[in-house]
Protein backbone atom coordinates (compact mmCIF):
# COMPACT_ATOMS: atom_id res chain seq x y z
CA UNK A 1 0.00 0.00 0.00
CA UNK A 2 3.02 2.23 -0.35
CA UNK A 3 1.66 4.26 -3.33
CA UNK A 4 -1.56 4.96 -1.45
CA UNK A 5 0.33 6.16 1.62
CA UNK A 6 2.46 8.35 -0.57
CA UNK A 7 -0.62 9.70 -2.30
CA UNK A 8 -2.13 10.64 1.05
CA UNK A 9 1.11 12.34 2.04
CA UNK A 10 1.05 14.36 -1.17
CA UNK A 11 -2.60 15.11 -0.54
CA UNK A 12 -1.74 16.51 2.88
CA UNK A 13 1.04 18.63 1.43
CA UNK A 14 -1.03 20.14 -1.37
CA UNK A 15 -3.76 20.90 1.12
CA UNK A 16 -1.27 22.71 3.33
CA UNK A 17 0.00 24.69 0.36
CA UNK A 18 -3.55 25.72 -0.48
CA UNK A 19 -4.41 26.69 3.07
CA UNK A 20 -1.32 28.87 3.31
CA UNK A 21 -3.26 31.76 1.82
CA UNK A 22 -6.71 31.09 3.20
CA UNK A 23 -8.35 34.39 2.34
CA UNK A 24 -7.03 34.46 -1.20
CA UNK A 25 -8.05 30.87 -1.87
CA UNK A 26 -11.55 31.35 -0.50
CA UNK A 27 -11.91 34.38 -2.74
CA UNK A 28 -10.68 32.43 -5.76
CA UNK A 29 -13.08 29.56 -5.06
CA UNK A 30 -15.93 32.05 -4.79
CA UNK A 31 -14.85 33.78 -8.01
CA UNK A 32 -14.69 30.48 -9.88
CA UNK A 33 -18.13 29.58 -8.61
CA UNK A 34 -19.56 32.94 -9.67
CA UNK A 35 -17.95 32.65 -13.10
CA UNK A 36 -19.41 29.21 -13.65
CA UNK A 37 -22.76 30.30 -12.30
CA UNK A 38 -22.84 32.90 -15.07
CA UNK A 39 -23.24 30.11 -17.61
CA UNK A 40 -26.23 28.81 -15.70
CA UNK A 41 -27.76 32.27 -15.28
CA UNK A 42 -27.38 33.03 -18.99
CA UNK A 43 -28.99 29.71 -19.83
CA UNK A 44 -31.93 30.46 -17.55
CA UNK A 45 -32.34 34.01 -18.88
CA UNK A 46 -32.31 32.75 -22.45
CA UNK A 47 -34.76 29.94 -21.96
CA UNK A 48 -37.06 30.99 -19.15
CA UNK A 49 -39.67 32.40 -21.53
CA UNK A 50 -40.38 28.92 -22.85
CA UNK A 51 -41.82 25.86 -21.22
CA UNK A 52 -39.94 23.63 -23.61
CA UNK A 53 -37.31 24.02 -26.28
CA UNK A 54 -37.11 21.17 -28.77
CA UNK A 55 -38.77 18.97 -26.19
CA UNK A 56 -36.41 19.92 -23.40
CA UNK A 57 -37.50 21.44 -20.10
CA UNK A 58 -35.11 23.90 -18.55
CA UNK A 59 -34.56 21.59 -15.57
CA UNK A 60 -33.51 18.81 -17.89
CA UNK A 61 -30.93 21.05 -19.53
CA UNK A 62 -29.62 22.07 -16.12
CA UNK A 63 -29.44 18.40 -15.14
CA UNK A 64 -27.26 17.96 -18.21
CA UNK A 65 -25.12 20.83 -16.94
CA UNK A 66 -24.61 19.22 -13.54
CA UNK A 67 -22.62 16.39 -15.13
CA UNK A 68 -20.20 18.96 -16.54
CA UNK A 69 -19.58 20.66 -13.20
CA UNK A 70 -19.22 17.51 -11.14
CA UNK A 71 -16.99 15.68 -13.60
CA UNK A 72 -14.81 18.77 -14.03
CA UNK A 73 -14.57 19.04 -10.26
CA UNK A 74 -13.39 15.43 -10.08
CA UNK A 75 -11.00 16.05 -12.94
CA UNK A 76 -9.26 18.99 -11.30
CA UNK A 77 -9.17 17.11 -8.03
CA UNK A 78 -7.13 14.29 -9.54
CA UNK A 79 -5.49 15.72 -12.65
CA UNK A 80 -4.46 19.32 -11.98
CA UNK A 81 -0.85 18.26 -12.51
CA UNK A 82 -1.74 17.30 -16.05
CA UNK A 83 -3.67 20.50 -16.66
CA UNK A 84 -0.69 22.61 -15.53
CA UNK A 85 1.91 20.28 -16.99
CA UNK A 86 3.36 23.01 -19.15
CA UNK A 87 4.50 25.07 -16.14
CA UNK A 88 6.13 21.99 -14.72
CA UNK A 89 8.19 21.42 -17.86
CA UNK A 90 9.12 25.01 -18.61
CA UNK A 91 10.13 25.83 -15.05
CA UNK A 92 12.43 22.80 -15.06
CA UNK A 93 10.71 21.28 -12.04
CA UNK A 94 9.81 18.24 -14.08
CA UNK A 95 13.46 17.17 -14.14
CA UNK A 96 13.33 16.51 -10.43
CA UNK A 97 10.47 14.07 -10.95
CA UNK A 98 12.64 12.04 -13.28
CA UNK A 99 15.23 11.19 -10.66
CA UNK A 100 12.82 10.07 -7.95
CA UNK A 101 12.13 6.37 -7.47
CA UNK A 102 8.37 6.65 -8.03
CA UNK A 103 6.30 6.56 -11.22
CA UNK A 104 6.51 9.82 -13.12
CA UNK A 105 2.84 10.07 -14.01
CA UNK A 106 2.03 9.28 -10.38
CA UNK A 107 4.08 12.27 -9.25
CA UNK A 108 2.60 14.58 -11.87
CA UNK A 109 -0.90 13.66 -10.78
CA UNK A 110 -0.26 13.67 -7.04
CA UNK A 111 1.88 16.78 -6.80
CA UNK A 112 -0.81 19.31 -7.54
CA UNK A 113 -4.47 19.74 -6.68
CA UNK A 114 -6.50 22.79 -7.61
CA UNK A 115 -8.76 22.73 -4.56
CA UNK A 116 -10.32 26.08 -5.33
CA UNK A 117 -11.60 24.98 -8.75
CA UNK A 118 -12.66 21.59 -7.42
CA UNK A 119 -14.66 23.31 -4.68
CA UNK A 120 -16.15 26.00 -6.94
CA UNK A 121 -17.32 23.56 -9.60
CA UNK A 122 -18.24 20.85 -7.11
CA UNK A 123 -20.52 22.96 -4.94
CA UNK A 124 -22.29 24.36 -7.96
CA UNK A 125 -22.69 20.90 -9.47
CA UNK A 126 -24.18 19.49 -6.30
CA UNK A 127 -26.64 22.37 -5.96
CA UNK A 128 -27.73 21.96 -9.58
CA UNK A 129 -28.02 18.20 -9.32
CA UNK A 130 -29.99 18.34 -6.12
CA UNK A 131 -32.39 20.98 -7.44
CA UNK A 132 -32.99 19.49 -10.87
CA UNK A 133 -33.13 15.83 -9.84
CA UNK A 134 -35.87 16.47 -7.30
CA UNK A 135 -37.66 18.76 -9.77
CA UNK A 136 -37.58 16.08 -12.46
CA UNK A 137 -38.53 13.32 -10.04
CA UNK A 138 -35.55 11.16 -10.80
CA UNK A 139 -35.61 8.10 -8.60
CA UNK A 140 -32.27 7.23 -7.14
CA UNK A 141 -32.10 3.48 -7.14
CA UNK A 142 -28.85 1.80 -6.15
CA UNK A 143 -28.03 1.04 -9.77
CA UNK A 144 -28.87 4.62 -10.75
CA UNK A 145 -26.48 6.07 -8.19
CA UNK A 146 -23.78 3.65 -9.22
CA UNK A 147 -24.34 4.54 -12.86
CA UNK A 148 -24.15 8.27 -12.12
CA UNK A 149 -20.89 7.94 -10.19
CA UNK A 150 -19.38 5.72 -12.87
CA UNK A 151 -20.32 8.28 -15.51
CA UNK A 152 -18.72 11.09 -13.50
CA UNK A 153 -15.50 9.11 -13.16
CA UNK A 154 -15.56 8.33 -16.87
CA UNK A 155 -16.27 11.96 -17.66
CA UNK A 156 -13.35 13.12 -15.54
CA UNK A 157 -11.09 10.63 -17.28
CA UNK A 158 -12.24 11.74 -20.74
CA UNK A 159 -11.46 15.34 -19.86
CA UNK A 160 -8.12 14.30 -18.39
CA UNK A 161 -7.28 12.55 -21.66
CA UNK A 162 -7.95 15.70 -23.64
CA UNK A 163 -5.63 17.67 -21.39
CA UNK A 164 -3.03 14.95 -21.38
CA UNK A 165 -2.79 14.71 -25.14
CA UNK A 166 -2.14 18.45 -25.21
CA UNK A 167 0.49 18.15 -22.47
CA UNK A 168 2.34 15.55 -24.53
CA UNK A 169 3.37 18.28 -26.94
CA UNK A 170 5.45 19.84 -24.16
CA UNK A 171 7.99 17.06 -24.62
CA UNK A 172 8.73 18.49 -28.03
CA UNK A 173 8.62 22.04 -26.63
CA UNK A 174 5.55 22.95 -28.63
CA UNK A 175 3.15 25.25 -26.85
CA UNK A 176 -0.45 24.23 -27.38
CA UNK A 177 -2.08 25.71 -24.30
CA UNK A 178 -4.13 28.26 -26.20
CA UNK A 179 -5.33 25.79 -28.78
CA UNK A 180 -6.12 23.27 -26.05
CA UNK A 181 -8.07 25.77 -23.97
CA UNK A 182 -9.97 26.88 -27.02
CA UNK A 183 -10.91 23.34 -28.04
CA UNK A 184 -11.67 22.19 -24.52
CA UNK A 185 -13.64 25.11 -23.15
CA UNK A 186 -15.60 25.68 -26.33
CA UNK A 187 -16.54 22.01 -26.44
CA UNK A 188 -17.60 22.29 -22.85
CA UNK A 189 -19.73 25.33 -23.64
CA UNK A 190 -21.36 23.47 -26.52
CA UNK A 191 -22.01 20.45 -24.31
CA UNK A 192 -23.96 22.60 -21.86
CA UNK A 193 -26.96 22.39 -24.22
CA UNK A 194 -28.44 19.18 -25.66
CA UNK A 195 -26.60 17.91 -28.73
CA UNK A 196 -29.83 17.92 -30.72
CA UNK A 197 -29.79 21.74 -30.65
CA UNK A 198 -26.84 21.77 -33.01
CA UNK A 199 -26.24 21.03 -36.68
CA UNK A 200 -24.93 17.55 -37.52
CA UNK A 201 -21.34 18.63 -37.94
CA UNK A 202 -21.08 19.96 -34.40
CA UNK A 203 -22.80 16.82 -33.07
CA UNK A 204 -20.25 14.60 -34.82
CA UNK A 205 -17.44 16.77 -33.50
CA UNK A 206 -18.62 16.24 -29.91
CA UNK A 207 -18.95 12.50 -30.43
CA UNK A 208 -15.89 11.57 -32.45
CA UNK A 209 -13.33 14.37 -32.10
CA UNK A 210 -13.64 15.89 -28.61
CA UNK A 211 -15.96 13.29 -27.06
CA UNK A 212 -17.79 15.61 -24.69
CA UNK A 213 -21.08 14.01 -25.71
CA UNK A 214 -20.12 11.05 -23.57
CA UNK A 215 -19.45 13.24 -20.56
CA UNK A 216 -23.00 14.48 -20.17
CA UNK A 217 -25.43 14.14 -23.08
CA UNK A 218 -25.48 10.36 -23.49
CA UNK A 219 -25.21 9.42 -19.80
CA UNK A 220 -28.03 11.84 -18.98
CA UNK A 221 -30.28 9.97 -21.41
CA UNK A 222 -30.23 7.03 -19.03
CA UNK A 223 -32.17 9.17 -16.55
CA UNK A 224 -34.15 11.43 -18.88
CA UNK A 225 -35.09 8.89 -21.58
CA UNK A 226 -35.65 11.45 -24.33
CA UNK A 227 -37.28 10.21 -27.55
CA UNK A 228 -34.60 12.03 -29.56
CA UNK A 229 -32.11 9.40 -28.40
CA UNK A 230 -33.48 7.25 -31.25
CA UNK A 231 -31.37 9.29 -33.64
CA UNK A 232 -28.26 7.85 -32.04
CA UNK A 233 -27.18 4.32 -31.38
CA UNK A 234 -28.68 3.41 -28.01
CA UNK A 235 -25.41 1.85 -26.86
CA UNK A 236 -23.91 5.35 -26.69
CA UNK A 237 -25.70 5.69 -23.36
CA UNK A 238 -23.40 3.17 -21.72
CA UNK A 239 -20.26 3.82 -23.73
CA UNK A 240 -18.79 6.47 -21.42
CA UNK A 241 -16.51 4.14 -19.40
CA UNK A 242 -15.33 2.41 -22.58
CA UNK A 243 -14.53 5.70 -24.29
CA UNK A 244 -12.77 6.90 -21.15
CA UNK A 245 -10.69 3.75 -20.72
CA UNK A 246 -9.68 3.42 -24.37
CA UNK A 247 -8.91 7.11 -24.72
CA UNK A 248 -6.89 7.25 -21.52
CA UNK A 249 -4.92 4.13 -22.41
CA UNK A 250 -4.12 5.49 -25.86
CA UNK A 251 -3.10 8.86 -24.49
CA UNK A 252 -0.87 7.19 -21.88
CA UNK A 253 0.92 5.33 -24.67
CA UNK A 254 1.54 8.57 -26.55
CA UNK A 255 2.63 10.26 -23.32
CA UNK A 256 5.17 7.55 -22.58
CA UNK A 257 6.43 7.77 -26.12
CA UNK A 258 6.84 11.52 -25.74
CA UNK A 259 8.63 11.08 -22.43
CA UNK A 260 11.38 9.14 -24.20
CA UNK A 261 11.95 12.14 -26.42
CA UNK A 262 12.09 14.60 -23.58
CA UNK A 263 15.18 16.70 -23.21
CA UNK A 264 15.20 19.18 -20.39
CA UNK A 265 14.67 22.88 -20.94
CA UNK A 266 17.70 23.14 -18.72
CA UNK A 267 16.75 25.87 -16.29
CA UNK A 268 15.46 24.67 -12.99
CA UNK A 269 14.11 27.72 -11.22
CA UNK A 270 14.09 26.17 -7.80
CA UNK B 1 2.81 61.97 -28.39
CA UNK B 2 5.30 60.20 -30.67
CA UNK B 3 6.40 58.00 -27.81
CA UNK B 4 2.85 56.85 -27.14
CA UNK B 5 2.26 56.11 -30.81
CA UNK B 6 5.43 54.04 -30.80
CA UNK B 7 4.19 52.09 -27.78
CA UNK B 8 0.88 51.39 -29.52
CA UNK B 9 2.72 50.33 -32.66
CA UNK B 10 4.99 48.02 -30.68
CA UNK B 11 2.05 46.43 -28.93
CA UNK B 12 0.31 45.95 -32.29
CA UNK B 13 3.37 44.21 -33.73
CA UNK B 14 3.91 42.20 -30.58
CA UNK B 15 0.54 40.60 -31.12
CA UNK B 16 1.39 39.81 -34.73
CA UNK B 17 4.30 37.61 -33.68
CA UNK B 18 2.20 34.91 -32.11
CA UNK B 19 0.58 33.28 -35.12
CA UNK B 20 -0.76 30.21 -33.33
CA UNK B 21 -2.37 32.37 -30.70
CA UNK B 22 -3.94 34.49 -33.39
CA UNK B 23 -5.60 31.54 -35.08
CA UNK B 24 -6.77 30.19 -31.74
CA UNK B 25 -8.37 33.56 -30.98
CA UNK B 26 -10.00 33.83 -34.41
CA UNK B 27 -11.36 30.32 -34.21
CA UNK B 28 -12.58 31.01 -30.70
CA UNK B 29 -14.55 34.04 -31.87
CA UNK B 30 -16.07 32.18 -34.79
CA UNK B 31 -17.00 29.12 -32.74
CA UNK B 32 -18.48 31.14 -29.88
CA UNK B 33 -20.76 32.97 -32.29
CA UNK B 34 -21.67 29.75 -34.10
CA UNK B 35 -22.70 28.04 -30.87
CA UNK B 36 -24.78 30.97 -29.69
CA UNK B 37 -26.52 31.23 -33.04
CA UNK B 38 -27.28 27.50 -32.97
CA UNK B 39 -28.97 27.91 -29.59
CA UNK B 40 -31.01 30.92 -30.75
CA UNK B 41 -31.96 28.96 -33.85
CA UNK B 42 -33.23 26.12 -31.69
CA UNK B 43 -35.29 28.62 -29.69
CA UNK B 44 -36.79 30.31 -32.74
CA UNK B 45 -37.53 27.02 -34.47
CA UNK B 46 -39.62 26.26 -31.42
CA UNK B 47 -41.58 29.45 -32.03
CA UNK B 48 -41.69 28.79 -35.79
CA UNK B 49 -40.28 32.21 -36.57
CA UNK B 50 -37.04 31.47 -38.37
CA UNK B 51 -37.80 33.71 -41.35
CA UNK B 52 -39.14 36.75 -39.62
CA UNK B 53 -37.41 39.98 -38.79
CA UNK B 54 -37.09 39.12 -35.12
CA UNK B 55 -34.72 36.29 -35.92
CA UNK B 56 -32.56 38.45 -38.21
CA UNK B 57 -32.50 41.03 -35.47
CA UNK B 58 -31.22 38.57 -32.91
CA UNK B 59 -28.69 37.10 -35.36
CA UNK B 60 -27.28 40.55 -36.04
CA UNK B 61 -27.29 41.35 -32.34
CA UNK B 62 -25.45 38.17 -31.35
CA UNK B 63 -22.80 38.51 -34.06
CA UNK B 64 -22.12 42.16 -33.27
CA UNK B 65 -22.18 41.72 -29.51
CA UNK B 66 -19.85 38.73 -29.39
CA UNK B 67 -17.49 40.21 -31.98
CA UNK B 68 -17.28 43.43 -29.96
CA UNK B 69 -16.92 41.42 -26.77
CA UNK B 70 -13.89 39.68 -28.23
CA UNK B 71 -12.14 42.88 -29.25
CA UNK B 72 -12.92 44.58 -25.94
CA UNK B 73 -11.04 41.90 -24.00
CA UNK B 74 -7.79 43.24 -22.60
CA UNK B 75 -4.71 41.83 -20.97
CA UNK B 76 -5.94 42.17 -17.39
CA UNK B 77 -2.72 41.44 -15.58
CA UNK B 78 -0.31 44.08 -16.92
CA UNK B 79 -0.25 46.14 -13.72
CA UNK B 80 -0.26 43.10 -11.46
CA UNK B 81 2.74 41.62 -13.27
CA UNK B 82 4.58 44.92 -13.14
CA UNK B 83 4.04 45.23 -9.41
CA UNK B 84 5.06 41.65 -8.81
CA UNK B 85 8.25 41.95 -10.82
CA UNK B 86 9.00 45.44 -9.54
CA UNK B 87 9.19 46.79 -13.09
CA UNK B 88 6.56 49.36 -12.19
CA UNK B 89 9.21 51.49 -10.49
CA UNK B 90 11.20 51.96 -13.69
CA UNK B 91 7.98 52.70 -15.57
CA UNK B 92 7.05 55.38 -13.05
CA UNK B 93 10.47 56.95 -13.39
CA UNK B 94 10.15 57.34 -17.14
CA UNK B 95 9.27 60.84 -18.35
CA UNK B 96 5.95 59.49 -19.61
CA UNK B 97 2.55 59.34 -18.02
CA UNK B 98 2.13 55.77 -16.85
CA UNK B 99 -1.60 55.80 -17.48
CA UNK B 100 -1.18 57.01 -21.06
CA UNK B 101 1.58 54.49 -21.52
CA UNK B 102 -0.77 51.75 -20.37
CA UNK B 103 -3.56 53.00 -22.57
CA UNK B 104 -1.32 53.13 -25.64
CA UNK B 105 -0.36 49.54 -25.00
CA UNK B 106 -4.00 48.48 -24.91
CA UNK B 107 -4.85 50.69 -27.83
CA UNK B 108 -2.29 48.93 -30.02
CA UNK B 109 -3.76 45.59 -29.05
CA UNK B 110 -7.26 46.93 -29.79
CA UNK B 111 -6.27 48.01 -33.30
CA UNK B 112 -4.78 44.59 -33.88
CA UNK B 113 -8.02 42.94 -32.81
CA UNK B 114 -10.12 45.23 -34.97
CA UNK B 115 -8.09 44.57 -38.11
CA UNK B 116 -7.39 40.88 -37.65
CA UNK B 117 -10.33 39.60 -35.59
CA UNK B 118 -13.32 41.87 -35.93
CA UNK B 119 -13.26 42.48 -39.68
CA UNK B 120 -12.68 38.83 -40.75
CA UNK B 121 -15.36 37.62 -38.33
CA UNK B 122 -17.94 40.13 -39.51
CA UNK B 123 -17.16 39.42 -43.17
CA UNK B 124 -17.46 35.69 -42.66
CA UNK B 125 -20.77 35.88 -40.84
CA UNK B 126 -22.32 38.42 -43.18
CA UNK B 127 -21.74 35.88 -45.96
CA UNK B 128 -23.28 32.98 -44.05
CA UNK B 129 -26.16 34.67 -42.23
CA UNK B 130 -28.59 37.40 -43.07
CA UNK B 131 -27.03 40.24 -41.09
CA UNK B 132 -29.11 43.38 -41.04
CA UNK B 133 -27.47 46.57 -42.31
CA UNK B 134 -27.39 49.59 -39.97
CA UNK B 135 -30.78 51.15 -39.42
CA UNK B 136 -29.72 54.34 -41.21
CA UNK B 137 -26.51 56.21 -42.01
CA UNK B 138 -27.03 58.66 -39.13
CA UNK B 139 -27.61 55.75 -36.78
CA UNK B 140 -24.46 54.08 -38.05
CA UNK B 141 -22.42 57.17 -37.22
CA UNK B 142 -24.04 57.31 -33.78
CA UNK B 143 -23.24 53.61 -33.42
CA UNK B 144 -19.56 54.22 -34.13
CA UNK B 145 -19.46 57.03 -31.60
CA UNK B 146 -21.27 54.88 -29.08
CA UNK B 147 -18.89 51.95 -29.59
CA UNK B 148 -15.95 54.21 -28.86
CA UNK B 149 -17.68 55.50 -25.73
CA UNK B 150 -18.49 51.91 -24.77
CA UNK B 151 -14.84 51.00 -25.06
CA UNK B 152 -13.91 53.82 -22.71
CA UNK B 153 -16.52 52.72 -20.16
CA UNK B 154 -15.06 49.23 -20.28
CA UNK B 155 -11.52 50.56 -20.04
CA UNK B 156 -12.19 52.81 -17.06
CA UNK B 157 -13.98 49.99 -15.29
CA UNK B 158 -11.10 47.62 -15.98
CA UNK B 159 -8.57 50.21 -14.85
CA UNK B 160 -10.18 50.38 -11.41
CA UNK B 161 -10.02 46.60 -11.09
CA UNK B 162 -6.40 46.51 -12.26
CA UNK B 163 -5.45 49.14 -9.68
CA UNK B 164 -6.64 46.87 -6.90
CA UNK B 165 -3.34 45.04 -7.47
CA UNK B 166 -1.68 47.83 -5.49
CA UNK B 167 -3.57 46.69 -2.40
CA UNK B 168 -4.25 42.98 -2.94
CA UNK B 169 -1.26 41.94 -5.14
CA UNK B 170 -3.44 39.24 -6.72
CA UNK B 171 -6.36 40.36 -8.83
CA UNK B 172 -7.58 37.08 -10.32
CA UNK B 173 -10.73 36.84 -8.21
CA UNK B 174 -11.74 40.47 -8.69
CA UNK B 175 -11.05 40.31 -12.43
CA UNK B 176 -13.09 37.12 -12.71
CA UNK B 177 -16.03 38.58 -10.82
CA UNK B 178 -15.90 41.73 -12.95
CA UNK B 179 -15.75 39.66 -16.16
CA UNK B 180 -18.76 37.66 -15.05
CA UNK B 181 -20.74 40.79 -14.25
CA UNK B 182 -19.91 42.26 -17.64
CA UNK B 183 -20.75 39.03 -19.46
CA UNK B 184 -24.18 38.70 -17.89
CA UNK B 185 -25.28 42.29 -17.38
CA UNK B 186 -23.85 44.09 -20.41
CA UNK B 187 -26.00 42.31 -22.95
CA UNK B 188 -22.94 40.65 -24.48
CA UNK B 189 -24.73 37.32 -24.74
CA UNK B 190 -28.41 38.08 -24.22
CA UNK B 191 -30.06 41.34 -25.27
CA UNK B 192 -31.62 43.20 -22.39
CA UNK B 193 -35.05 43.01 -23.97
CA UNK B 194 -35.19 39.30 -23.06
CA UNK B 195 -34.43 39.93 -19.42
CA UNK B 196 -36.97 40.28 -16.63
CA UNK B 197 -38.11 43.87 -16.04
CA UNK B 198 -36.67 44.15 -12.53
CA UNK B 199 -33.26 43.05 -13.68
CA UNK B 200 -33.33 45.61 -16.48
CA UNK B 201 -34.21 48.35 -13.98
CA UNK B 202 -31.23 47.30 -11.91
CA UNK B 203 -28.90 47.17 -14.91
CA UNK B 204 -29.93 50.68 -15.93
CA UNK B 205 -28.44 51.90 -12.67
CA UNK B 206 -25.08 50.34 -13.49
CA UNK B 207 -22.56 51.12 -16.23
CA UNK B 208 -22.74 47.62 -17.70
CA UNK B 209 -25.37 48.09 -20.38
CA UNK B 210 -23.55 51.15 -21.74
CA UNK B 211 -20.70 48.90 -22.89
CA UNK B 212 -22.39 46.68 -25.48
CA UNK B 213 -26.15 47.01 -25.29
CA UNK B 214 -26.46 50.72 -26.09
CA UNK B 215 -24.17 50.73 -29.16
CA UNK B 216 -25.80 47.67 -30.69
CA UNK B 217 -29.33 48.90 -29.97
CA UNK B 218 -28.41 52.09 -31.80
CA UNK B 219 -27.12 50.08 -34.75
CA UNK B 220 -30.37 48.15 -34.93
CA UNK B 221 -32.46 51.30 -34.55
CA UNK B 222 -34.01 50.00 -31.35
CA UNK B 223 -33.51 53.22 -29.43
CA UNK B 224 -36.07 55.93 -30.22
CA UNK B 225 -34.75 59.32 -31.36
CA UNK B 226 -35.69 61.11 -28.13
CA UNK B 227 -33.79 58.59 -26.01
CA UNK B 228 -30.73 58.47 -28.22
CA UNK B 229 -29.10 61.53 -26.74
CA UNK B 230 -29.86 60.36 -23.23
CA UNK B 231 -28.22 56.98 -23.94
CA UNK B 232 -25.07 58.61 -25.26
CA UNK B 233 -25.10 60.93 -22.28
CA UNK B 234 -25.27 57.97 -19.91
CA UNK B 235 -22.13 56.60 -21.51
CA UNK B 236 -20.33 59.91 -21.05
CA UNK B 237 -21.46 60.15 -17.44
CA UNK B 238 -20.18 56.69 -16.65
CA UNK B 239 -16.84 57.39 -18.30
CA UNK B 240 -16.53 60.51 -16.13
CA UNK B 241 -17.57 58.76 -12.92
CA UNK B 242 -15.42 55.68 -13.42
CA UNK B 243 -12.56 57.80 -14.72
CA UNK B 244 -12.68 59.96 -11.59
CA UNK B 245 -12.69 56.94 -9.30
CA UNK B 246 -9.75 55.54 -11.24
CA UNK B 247 -7.94 58.85 -10.95
CA UNK B 248 -8.37 59.07 -7.18
CA UNK B 249 -7.36 55.42 -6.71
CA UNK B 250 -4.31 55.97 -8.88
CA UNK B 251 -3.20 58.92 -6.76
CA UNK B 252 -3.67 56.86 -3.60
CA UNK B 253 -1.96 53.82 -5.09
CA UNK B 254 1.19 55.53 -6.26
CA UNK B 255 1.58 57.15 -2.88
CA UNK B 256 1.66 53.82 -1.07
CA UNK B 257 3.42 51.64 -3.64
CA UNK B 258 5.06 48.60 -2.11
CA UNK B 259 7.10 46.48 -4.46
CA UNK B 260 7.88 42.86 -3.74
CA UNK B 261 11.37 42.34 -5.06
CA UNK B 262 12.67 43.92 -8.20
Amino acid sequence: MYPLRLFLKYFQLTLKVTLQYKFDRVLIAAAVMIREMAGVIILILMLNRFVMIKGWQIDEILFLYSFLFLSYSLFVFFFTGIRDFEDLVYSGEFDRFLVRPVGILFQVIASKVDYTAALGHGVLGIILLQKTASQLGIEWTASGILFYILMLLGGALIQASIFMIASTFCFWTVRTTNLRNMLFFNSRKIAAYPLSFYPGLIQKFLIYVIPFGFVNYFPAQYFLKKPEMNEFWSGFMFLNPVVAAVLFALVCLVWNYGLKHYSSTGNALY
Amino acid sequence: MRAYLKIAQKSFRNNLVFRAEYFAALLNTIVTILVNLAIWRAIYEEEGGLDNLQFSLIVTYVILALALFQIFTMDEYVIEKKIKSGLITSDLLKPLSFRLHLFSFHFGALLYRIVLLLIPTLLLYSLVYRVLPPFSIEMFLCFLLSVILGYFVMYSLNFIVWLSAFWFYKTFSLVTIKDTAVLVLSGAVIPLWFMPQQLVHFIKLTPFDTIFFIPISIYLGQIPMDQLLFSLLRQVIWITVLGLIGHVLWKLATRRLIVQGG
